[in-house]
């Protein structure tokens, strides 16, 4: 236990003195980190609020199943335990015709007057209004919704809600793609950094092979030093998001009323501390990466 | 101690370095591998450190089967040897105090203990006045010096030296030489290739004689045997 204490001190030690030997180098690599990071943070953001908006959706998505005008209270009755019995229905609810004038009187408001009258002779169908637990389903309740005897027609917005939930899938594949391809390019700005510090100790580090050092007395400074880059790139990076998503909520929230965005107080805590670790780890990686040629000795 | 049976090295190209080598050395003796240039004396040292891996054939070191060695076990292998090479290979940029402290600071040896041990060795090879200067300002001799008390440090069992005196003039190589002899007296096995004939000569110490990669003498008492 004391001995790894003290070889910790001499492995911070180290890493830093590297940093601080290639001053250029380190300052360089943090920005082109940071940089990437920045882009990969927008990328994540959007996708967080994509699932959010998706999460709107979801929950907001209704199905309306019309009924047939001629139904008796049981047959209606049997219809909504139908309804209700197929999977992926999470609640169902009557809709008589009374209500549904009712409604629409409300949505005119001040116009209502155009409805009077109507009361005698209602026009307005008797629906089942139905909520669905996972939004890609919608589609084959609403077929299945069809198929049952005294429903006349189901209704859901089809092409919006399909459109929408397309484009939310391609966000979010791209979206991952960008990721990925910004966490590979970081680790390989980080790994070249290393690298150089490896190449100009490559001496030391032939030396320290023969005087019997383990691999990982000699690889700690370099994975510490790897990990202060990433770490660096990370944190100074969910600083400029947090200034840029602060100024996009401003500017966002003010003329986008059908959705709203998470709030920067929710957004920002979860990616200090998982920008943290992801920095960290895209430094574990690079320098491990680039100093695994330079132990076979 | 050290035990070559039926060793062979083939580098790439076809190139044989070292063909069906037998020899064993016991503990406490001090071997000269002599030889002429490309004889394979540095590559039967580097399969030593096992920085090389034999063709085929099996290397003893200490009871131990080192070709039968996992990758993880080779630091331990090399703290029971210090090396000493031609070209000194002394951290520029530490002190001659440093340079010995780091050999044991690399196997994380107590501060206490290298505070006590260092100022010994570096008295041993009589650089006690030179403990806060840097390698480059040391003459070749003063720096194959700091190096022997480097490898001597950590009290390892067996001393290996590559050309130790490659570099240097015919006085310091005696003195370097007459330190190894010390240190092999205080009981560490001492390998040491070379093609310094009148050190082996006038040495009277045991001599493995290689050509072309094969031994053409081993002798107690040998002598170099070679016209250069
Ligand atoms: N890494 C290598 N790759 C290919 N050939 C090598 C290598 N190292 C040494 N050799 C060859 O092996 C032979 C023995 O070399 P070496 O052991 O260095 O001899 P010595 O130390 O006695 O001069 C020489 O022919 C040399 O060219
Ligand atoms: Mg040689």
């Amino acid at each position: 236990m004391d001995m790894l204490f003290r070889n910790f001190r001499y492995f911070i030690k180290e890493g830093f003195s590297n940093l601080a030997r290639n001053r250029l180098m380190t300052v360089a690599s943090v920005t082109s980190v940071m940089a990437a990071l920045v882009i990969l943070g927008m990328f994540l953001l959007i996708i967080l609020n994509v699932n959010h908006m998706a999460y709107q959706v979801e929950s907001q998505l209704e199905l309306k199943a019309f009924l047939k005008d001629d139904l008796s209270g049981e047959q209606i009755q049997r219809i909504g335990e139908e309804i209700k019995g197929i999977d992926g229905v999470s609640s169902v609810v009557f809709e008589s015709k009374e209500q549904a004038l009712e409604k629409f009187k409300k949505q005119l408001g001040e116009k209502s007057y155009l409805l009077e009258g109507l009361e005698k002779d209602n026009p307005l169908p008797q629906s089942y209004i139905v909520k669905v637990k996972d939004a890609n389903l919608i589609k084959d309740i609403a077929d299945e919704i069809k198929g049952i005897n005294g429903v006349d027609k189901v209704s859901y917005g089809q092409d919006v809600v399909e459109k929408l939930l397309g484009i939310i899938r391609i966000i979010r594949i791209v979206g991952l793609a960008i990721i990925s391809i910004l966490f590979v390019i970081s680790i390989v700005i980080i790994s070249n950094t290393i690298k150089l510090g490896v190449f100009a100790r490559r001496r030391e580090i032939n030396i320290m092979k023969y005087i019997g050092a383990t691999d990982w007395f000699i690889r700690w400074p370099f994975l510490i030093e790897g990990i202060v880059l990433g770490l660096l790139g990370a944190l100074l990076s969910v600083g400029v998001l947090a200034l840029m998503y602060g100024y996009t909520l401003d500017y966002v929230n003010s003329r986008l009323i059908v959705f709203n965005l998470l709030p920067l107080s929710d957004v920002i805590k979860d990616m200090a501390l998982y920008f943290a670790l992801l920095g960290s780890l895209i430094g574990a990686i690079g320098s491990g990466l680039s100093i695994k040629r330079f132990l076979n000795v | 101690m050290i035990k070559f049976i039926n060793v062979s090295k083939k580098y790439d190209k076809g190139i044989i370095a070292l063909s069906n080598i037998n020899f064993e050395i016991e503990s406490g003796e001090f071997v000269f591998i002599v030889g002429p240039s490309g004889a394979g004396k540095s590559t039967l040292i580097k399969l030593l450190l096992k920085e090389e891996e034999p063709t085929s054939g099996t290397i003893i070191v200490n009871k131990k089967d080192i070709t039968k060695m996992k990758r993880k076990e080779i630091p331990y292998l090399r703290r029971s040897m210090g090396v000493v090479f031609q070209d000194f290979r002394l951290l520029p940029n530490k002190t001659v105090f440093e340079n010995v402290a780091f050999a044991m600071e690399v196997v994380g040896a107590h501060p206490k203990e290298i505070r006590r041990k260092v100022p010994m060795v570096l008295s041993l090879v009589g650089l006690s006045d030179k403990a806060d200067q840097y390698p480059q300002q040391l003459s070749g001799g003063e720096q194959q010096r700091v190096a022997l008390a480097r490898a001597i440090v950590n009290e390892p069992s067996i001393l290996i030296a590559d050309e130790p005196t490659g570099n240097l003039d015919p006085d310091t190589s005696w003195e370097i030489v007459k330190l190894m002899a010390e240190i092999n007296k205080r009981g560490t096995t001492v390998v040491m290739a070379t093609h310094a004939k009148d050190i082996v000569d006038a040495m009277k110490k045991r001599v493995i004689a290689l050509e072309k990669g094969n031994i053409v003498r081993d002798e107690a008492r040998g002598v170099y045997g070679y016209a250069l």
